[in-house]
């Protein structure tokens, strides 16, 4: 028997290590986005929100779950990209991929780009919202809506915003689906319509996070443009 | 028919090897891809070049030894089917055809377009039986087996063990390879006894022998010829689970 | 030399237990001092060399493969025999018996054949056990069909695949037995010699194929599981790697070859389309079951098979045979085709074929149920001809397809070379004149898994086994003689190509030495087989080095072996003036065209002594007795 820890190291292992962590992100973008959504209720709703969720004890213990989880997901599919480009040391001269009934689509060999351009996107994303300026906000907590204002007035940001938010979509449109397989969840009746289900909540998330972003640039304030 | 070929020529396993160009006049739209192989190699043989050294054998896409990517797609273009059972009506006059051979750390070239599958047998060796001396045996028919359980068995034992699973994964994985032994064996009551110890000792040896890991993309699935489907490999996932949850030491 | 097959004593039902008893046996601590040397891989090969691991042999275990499971056994799809009587359709070892006796035409061994019968219930046992996965019937037990012309249903089957399955099993304890250590597994090696040391055989000399060293294998005994000779007529069902070269090898070395000129004609092949062809495709003979074999009554018919009403059809093996129909033997259904054809009643392009309909049991059980039983034949012959069986008749034809003879081995069998065993297709010794549908598998593993394990033992524990190591002289004179000879068709450097010369002595042995031979045929054959061996040593073009992996020189090296059997194969079937299985004397036929035998002079084994290439080999004869079946004419009608 494999000892216990030989098992995540396995390429089996290492496969339902990064669908868990994979598909533990995927939710955590699901509350990400149910979160970021109440911008468009206002200030005073969206800043209240932010506090409760912050002012809860339990946060730094969460945040640090989500870390150690992401840096995990980082971590192994380096690793298995690493060994993998090992396992084929002499590349094709001439490459196609098979077709029907093959998953393969540009968001699935693109998924080491996608993910590594992520990580770029996050260490800005989290430097600009979770260490960048806070003002304060009088009813508790902090201006969570100027903040958002703020970092999104610049349109190379939101221009890096929204294509960033095209590779999510790619990466989960793939992603989600495959972090399923990788769990070992198969089933006839229920795989296709679960691979279906999952590129389509891929792209609402996508198009989600691109919406907020452009509806944030388009009302700043004090800009002349048209504010709710 | 007149093809361009471009075919690997490579002398032997630790020689570069490079794509030469070949060009054949007498390709019939009857013959199988191999054949028109055949023709190329008494063209070359005549002259007394030395010939494209290919693997093959049965010709009748069940042995497995057959093992060419064509244009890129372990096995030609057609879905479930080896590249001896291709045939040339496939193509067009005036096509130019690539021809590579697996390509993976694993299976190491031997000359021109023959690899060096052993890898898979050390996969089975690992655990890929049951294990049962001959002599002895409970009468066949002593342990009923469900007609549905015996039948997805069998679609997974129809493996050959041909590799085209491994060519055409980006990562080089065997995990289709290894899914389809353990999928059928662990479906089979006789199977049961060796089941976990089983798949934690093929994944080792795969790992071992320098496969790769699965990106879930399903190519496996749609050069294999005998049309194995991925939901083995979702199925051998499940048995390591449950191996590593129920380790004994 | 007087063939003695050691046949024990006793009944028939008690000569095989009778016979373990006898037998001595290897004490457990010993078993690992014996080195047995196994060549092949297929059903014999494997489950031998499998068995006698576990038994705690060392065992060296050689193939020409990249991998034991490639070995052409994995091509049978059929099915496997078994006295099983699961149907209670009255089934039993004694019928299964009587039935091979009577299929094999009276040619082959009483005692042998019922042992086969015997342990065919045995091999089911094992390879259920092994994981194989059978078909099954909705209540869970193993399924039954009736096939070739038996009539009762015995055969087991795993789809269309069934020798793939019950090689995949023996494979699989195989390579069980290489992790445990007990069995040495060497591929891609070609045997090419034996050696004998003190009359006994002791070792192999093998080339490797990949770096083309010459190779030394050293043992207490040897075993041959290297299949059949089929490739001989060039084009046949068999895998273009299989060839005779082991065996042939052995012959020269001084085992007997047992009448050779048993071979077996498929009836249910896809036709040739061309020149370019390098094998026949065999569609399973279970399609006979349901299709129904037709040629057009006037000869050369060019409408197509649907415009040709019923009225205008000969479903020739109905009108002959009402009783078997269309699931006569197999040299009944090949030689009846070759006989409308002959005529002029042929179809397709080349007038080479009949067809095989399935409208009728379309008809009456529905396209699904067809599919669901057909459905990878009928994919198969989509692949290969792109025509679609479920609406136009196939076209068949026959093809060479199995070797009943083979090497002669005795009860044990174990050849006439001490220590030489020979297992499954290249042995000579339980079909006889014929082999029946699903039989061949049912050979290969009874032999491997049930018959040498205990036998090798009883010569093992019989005969003084001094230890032989490769530096022995025997053996620097094998490897020089397989030196030399990959030296001489290396350097020959002429300008015609090895497929062709092979196309041209298929040919021969299609044309002359096939399905209807006859006194001149056989004559030309053996005056066109020399003349163009001559041609091969002085034409040939070997090219590439023999240092490396070298096809052409392999290649060359087989068909080199094949010019010579070629001339036996020949011989052995103008020697033997009578009609039997599936050899047909033209000469030797009843009024209705049926095989006539003549039981008064040819009942016996021929087995041929070599006496030098191009020398005429020197006969030994095994009389053949049957005290439990009676010969009396076969009769299918």
């Amino acid at each position: 028997m494999a000892s216990r820890s030989g098992v995540f190291s396995s390429s089996v292992g290492t496969k339902i290590v990064i669908g868990i962590t994979g598909f533990a992100l995927f939710l955590y973008l699901l509350i990400h986005i149910a979160g970021n959504l109440m911008v468009f209720f206002g200030p005073a709703f969206f800043n209240r929100y932010a506090y409760v969720l912050e002012s809860n004890p339990l946060l730094p213990l969460v945040e640090l779950g989500l870390l150690a989880v992401f840096l995990i997901h980082v971590y192994k599919t380096l690793r298995m990209f690493l060994s993998n480009q090992d396992a084929r040391p002499k590349a094709y001269a001439v490459k196609r991929p098979a077709g029907n009934p093959s998953r393969k689509t540009f968001a699935s060999s693109t998924m080491i780009v996608s993910g590594l351009w992520l990580l770029v996107f996050i260490v800005i994303h989290v430097k600009a919202f979770r260490y960048g300026t806070e003002y304060e906000w009088p009813a508790g907590g902090r201006d969570l809506y100027r903040q958002e204002m703020e970092n999104l007035s610049n349109p190379l940001m939101v221009a890096f915003y929204i294509l960033s938010m095209t590779v999510v979509g790619s990466h989960l449109f793939h992603g989600i689906a495959s972090a399923v397989q990788s769990l070992g969840l198969n089933h006839p009746k229920w795989t296709p319509r679960v691979l279906l289900a999952g590129k389509i909540v891929a792209a609402l998330i996508a198009v989600g996070f691109m919406i907020i972003a452009a509806w944030v640039y388009m009302n700043q304030p004090g800009t002349g443009r048209v504010h709710v | 028919m007149r093809l361009t070929l471009k075919i690997w020529r490579q002398a032997g396993p630790t020689v570069a090897g490079r794509l030469v160009e070949y060009i054949e006049d007498h390709v019939s739209p009857d013959m199988s891809f191999l054949e028109m192989l055949d023709v190329v190699n008494e063209g070359l043989i005549k002259k007394g070049e030395d010939a494209i050294a290919f693997d093959s054998d049965c010709r009748e896409g069940i042995c497995g030894m057959c093992s060419l990517v064509v244009n890129g797609v372990p096995h030609g273009p057609d879905r479930g089917t080896t590249v001896c059972q291709l045939h040339m009506r496939r193509f067009k006059d005036g096509d130019t055809i690539t021809i590579e051979p697996w390509r993976a750390a694993a299976f190491p070239v031997v000359k021109d377009l023959v690899v060096d599958r052993g890898a898979f047998d050390r996969i089975i060796a690992a655990g890929g039986y049951v294990s049962f001396n001959c002599g002895g045996a409970p009468d066949g028919n002593a342990i009923p087996i469900p007609k549905d359980i015996a039948d997805v068995a069998m679609d997974s034992a129809a493996c050959i063990g041909c590799g085209a699973c491994v060519a055409a994964c980006k990562n080089a994985s065997a995990h289709l390879f290894m899914s389809a032994k353990i999928s059928q064996l662990a479906l089979l009551p006789q199977g049961q006894p060796e089941r976990y110890r089983r798949v934690t000792a093929m994944v080792a040896q795969a790992d071992a022998e320098g496969f790769g890991s699965c990106s879930n993309e399903g190519e496996c699935e749609a050069v294999c010829p005998k049309e194995i489907p991925i939901s083995n490999i979702a199925r051998m996932t499940r048995e390591y689970v449950k191996a590593a949850l129920t380790a004994s030491k | 030399m007087t063939l003695d097959a050691k046949i024990p004593g006793g009944a028939i039902v008690e000569k095989w237990d009778r016979h373990k008893f006898e037998m001595k046996l290897v004490n457990p601590a010993n078993k690992r001092k014996y080195t047995i040397i196994v060549v092949g891989t297929g059903l014999a090969g494997a489950s031998a060399a499998a068995s006698l691991g576990e038994l705690g042999y060392n065992v060296l275990n050689v193939c020409i493969h990249d991998s034991p499971r490639r070995a052409h056994s994995i091509a049978a799809q059929g099915g496997i025999n078994a006295a099983k009587n699961y149907q209670n359709d009255g089934d039993s070892a004694y019928r299964l018996f009587y039935d091979t006796v009577k299929g094999g035409d009276y040619r082959s061994r009483e005692a042998n054949v019922y042992r086969l019968a015997q342990l065919s219930v045995n091999i089911i046992d094992q390879c259920v056990a092994q994981g194989v996965p059978f078909a099954r019937e909705y209540g869970g037990l193993l399924d039954n069909r009736s096939f070739g012309g038996a009539q009762v249903s015995r055969t087991f089957y795993a789809r269309g695949q069934t020798g793939q399955q019950l090689l995949l099993g023996a494979y699989q304890s195989l390579m069980r037995q290489v992790h445990a250590k007990t069995v040495t597994m060497f591929t891609r090696r070609e045997m090419l010699d034996l050696v004998i040391v003190d009359g006994k055989a002791r070792g192999i000399v093998a080339r490797n194929l990949t770096t083309g060293e010459i190779e030394r294998y050293a043992g207490d005994a040897v075993i041959l599981a290297t299949g059949g000779y089929g490739t001989c007529y060039y084009l046949s069902t068999n895998a273009v790697n299989s060839n005779v070269t082991a065996a042939w090898r052995a012959h020269k070395r001084g085992a007997l070859f047992a009448n050779p000129c048993f071979t077996q004609i498929h009836p249910t092949c896809i036709p040739v389309s061309g020149d370019h062809q390098s094998k026949l495709t065999l569609m399973s003979e279970s399609l006979r079951n349901d299709g129904r074999v037709w040629v057009p009554k006037q000869k050369g018919d060019t409408r197509r098979p649907e415009q040709i009403p019923e009225a205008e059809r000969d479903y020739y093996l109905e009108r002959k045979y009402p009783s078997f129909g269309n699931l006569v033997p197999r040299d009944v259904a090949s030689r009846n085709a070759k006989q409308v054809c002959d005529d002029g009643q042929g179809v397709g392009d080349s007038g080479l074929a009949v067809y095989l309909d399935f409208k009728d049991a379309i008809n009456r059980l529905g396209v699904d149920v067809i599919r669901e039983k057909y459905g990878n034949l009928f994919q198969m012959y989509h692949k290969i001809t792109d025509e679609d069986a479920y609406t136009v008749p196939m076209r068949i034809y026959p093809a060479m397809h199995y070797a009943m003879g083979g090497l002669w081995v005795d009860y044990n069998l174990m050849s006439t070379v001490p220590g030489l065993h020979v297992l499954g297709e290249a042995n000579f010794s339980d079909h006889g004149a014929n082999r029946l549908g699903a039989s061949a598998l049912m050979q290969g593993l009874a032999d491997g898994y049930f018959v040498i394990p205990y036998t090798i033992g009883h010569y093992l524990a019989s005969a003084p086994l001094p230890k032989v190591t490769t530096d022995h002289a025997a053996f620097k004179e094998a490897a020089d003689n397989v030196q030399g000879r990959i030296t001489k068709l290396l350097s020959v450097k002429g300008s015609r190509g090895i497929r062709e010369i092979h196309r041209e002595l298929g040919r021969i042995m299609w044309d002359d030495v096939g399905m209807a031979r006859t006194e001149a045929s056989l004559s030309r054959a053996l005056q066109a087989i020399p003349k163009l061996r001559d041609e091969f040593w002085q034409s040939v073009s070997v090219p590439g080095t023999p240092d490396n992996l070298n096809q052409s020189l392999e290649y060359a090296g087989r068909v080199a072996d094949y010019l010579e059997f070629a001339e036996l194969l020949a011989l052995d079937a103008l020697e033997r003036r009578e009609s039997c299985g599936g050899h047909f004397r033209e000469e030797s036929q009843t009024p209705e065209g049926e095989a006539l035998r003549d039981d008064a002079n040819f009942t016996y084994v021929a087995a041929w002594e070599f006496t030098g290439v191009g020398r005429k080999p020197e006969v030994h004869k095994e009389p053949l007795t049957f005290e439990e079946v009676h010969p009396t004419q076969r009769s299918y009608k």
